[in-house]
């Protein structure tokens, strides 16, 4: 029982990360209704970029987060540009194929600047687990939720109370209909593309900080964990996003704890399968409508 | 001919069924992610069946390319009413699935005074048939282009069927096809079958070529790689994916020149045609108008 809890308080916190990098997903899928799964390898750029100037000049991890989050901005807006605006509109599924072609190039020209399987990554925090009774908080682990809390709070507060949100929204809910009304869809397609991206950085320094390393394997990861959380939770769903990332993050700090890495990694993809063909909406987003994407037409 | 190069053409040569097999989806209008898991289940098939049942190559293929079939039908059933990205994901997810399934089986047989078969994640050692049977390289070169060239005498009876046809109907708009009354359901999972069972063929070639297989080798890449061929080289013919294979395998992986470079530049050169040539380099047009140029005018008037 002790183990349970404990694992299921670790799970809550790792899974505060996956649900970040799920709700910057879902911010790009409900403005451009298309999936970006370049999104894990250009906050993989960002923070190859943030530990270029952590090895080379000895920053400091508040320098090391700034250049992180730069970094994945301007990789997003790269794919934004080569992936995304050039399609057609109900070319959903080319911008998919086309940001996974990406996905090869940004990991290939990441691995070229710094070739070395790992590179070190600044600690958060240094300072010993809290006891609580039987149970230990990791302090970074609680800077992770309190972030992930905060920044989806953020994210809805600027959605539903600010004219940019409002503009967003509109956009999300009909483009043509945005334009016609005066908003530039264009600015608010790059705006989601770079909030999203923001938004995965500062998810991808908190994980990289916590692990204290970065592996090439780190954008794959990302998409793949915020992937799942994202579906999990329901696509387009900012609330949908979080919970898919805590329930994703439970599950597997238990299974890991009673079965084992490779079984923790196969019950994440039964989740996402089984959600998909059980639920395609997920737990708290709209089922699919015919419309979207059903096929390569004008692709 | 050298090594290298026989070794270049027998991986163009199987690459070319799991290309053949996404693209066969995309006629039908679905984006695969997952057509290696199929290559992985043919793979480790038709390995066992030489390595540890003592089966002959033949019927070792032929088992593979079922066996894969009828698991590609099996999810098939399952993922019928998903379409475009929601259909992509749960390919990834079930690819995934697979991969690290592989990863926890064992299957280990006490063979000749040694322990043969599927070891989890070290993989699958000692699948010697060919070299057992003294089957040189320039023979199993040809056994793989004589199956490649069977496959693509299919893929072009099929374009001259009702079958063929429907597909492509289905793949243009599947809620026509069914108003003029095609069973959609069916012919979805027959060609999802139909892909599994090619992508399963390859793969039981794969594990006889290089005698040794391990999950992670069936990874994601494998799959996009695969989806990618028929996208860069055309939706319109058969040998859209082949010339997909060429391109990467043959100029990419096999230059020295953009060793290093491979994926930047394919990346991108993936990314650049999806925007100027949509649907690949030999399209539905371009297909047509070069099938024009073979048809004989037809008589003038009296």
């Amino acid at each position: 029982m002790v183990d349970l809890v404990q694992n299921t308080i670790d799970g809550l916190m790792i899974g505060s990360s996956y649900g970040l990098l799920a709700l910057g997903f879902t911010l790009i899928f409900g403005v451009m209704r298309r999936l970006n799964l370049s999104y894990g390898p250009s906050v993989m750029v960002g923070a190859y970029l943030g530990t270029l100037v952590y090895v080379q000049l000895a920053a400091g991890p508040l320098v090391v987060l700034v250049v992180t989050v730069l970094g994945s901005v301007l990789a997003g807006l790269y794919v934004e540009r080569l992936c995304f605006a050039p399609m057609a509109a109900g070319a959903g599924v080319a911008s998919m194929v086309s940001s996974f072609a990406i996905w090869m190039q940004l990991e290939q020209a990441a691995v070229l600047v710094l070739p070395r399987h790992t590179y070190p990554f600044p600690p958060l925090a240094t300072a010993d687990p809290l006891a609580f009774g039987p149970f230990y908080l990791r302090v970074d682990g609680l800077i992770m939720l309190a972030c992930a809390l905060a920044l989806s709070a953020g994210v809805q507060l600027l959605l539903y109370r600010s004219r940019v949100g409002l503009a967003l929204r509109a956009t999300i809910n009909n483009p043509v209909a945005a334009h016609l009304a005066g908003i530039d869809v264009r600015t608010a397609v790059v705006f989601a593309f770079a909030l999203a991206s923001a938004v995965g950085g500062i998810a991808g320094y908190l994980v990289l900080a916590t692990d204290q390393q970065v592996t090439p394997m780190f954008g794959m990861w990302a998409t793949f964990k915020g992937l799942i959380a994202m579906m999990i939770g329901g696509l387009g769903s900012i609330p949908g996003a979080i919970l898919g990332g805590l329930v994703l993050g439970v599950v597997e700090a238990n299974s890991q704890w009673y079965f084992g890495p490779q079984v923790r990694d196969l019950l994440a993809y039964v989740l996402l399968f089984a959600c998909l063909v059980l639920r395609p909406g997920g737990l708290l987003g709209e089922a699919p409508s015919r419309q979207q994407d059903t096929g390569r037409r004008g692709a | 001919m050298d090594d290298y190069l026989v070794g270049v053409l027998s991986n163009i040569g199987i690459v070319s069924f799991i290309a053949l097999s996404a693209w066969l989806l995309l006629l039908t209008g679905e984006i695969s992610f997952g057509q290696q898991a199929f290559f992985a289940i043919g793979a480790y098939a038709a390995g066992i069946a030489t390595a540890l049942w003592g089966w002959p190559l033949g019927a070792a293929l032929g088992w593979s390319a079922a066996i894969a079939g009828g698991a590609a039908v099996l999810v098939g059933v399952p993922t019928l009413r998903l379409h475009g990205l929601y259909f992509a994901i749960a390919t990834l997810g079930f690819a995934e699935m697979v991969r690290l399934l592989f990863e926890q089986f064992h299957y280990r047989v006490m063979i000749d005074g040694e322990l043969v078969g599927p070891n989890g994640s070290d993989g699958f050692r000692g699948i010697r048939y060919i070299f057992e049977n003294d089957v040189g390289s320039l023979q199993f070169l040809a056994l793989i282009y004589l199956l490649l060239a069977a496959a693509l005498a299919g893929f072009m009876l099929l374009e001259r069927s009702r079958l063929g046809v429907a597909f492509r109907m289905i793949g243009e708009d599947d809620t026509l096809a069914a108003l003029n009354g095609l069973a959609v359901a069916r012919l979805k999972i027959l060609a999802a079958g139909l892909a599994g069972a090619l992508a399963g063929l390859g793969g039981g070639l794969y594990a006889h070529l290089t005698t040794y297989v391990e999950p992670r080798v069936f990874d994601v890449m494998l799959g996009v790689h695969s989806l990618a061929y028929g996208l860069i080289g055309g939706l319109g013919t058969a040998l859209g994916p082949l010339l997909g294979v060429v391109i990467d395998i043959g100029l990419l992986e096999s230059v020295r020149a953009f060793a290093g470079y491979r994926m930047i530049v394919f990346g991108g050169l993936v990314a650049v045609l999806l925007i100027v040539r949509p649907r690949g380099l030999l399209d539905e047009a371009l297909v047509h108008r070069i099938g024009r140029l073979f048809v004989r005018a037809p008589p003038a008037g009296p």
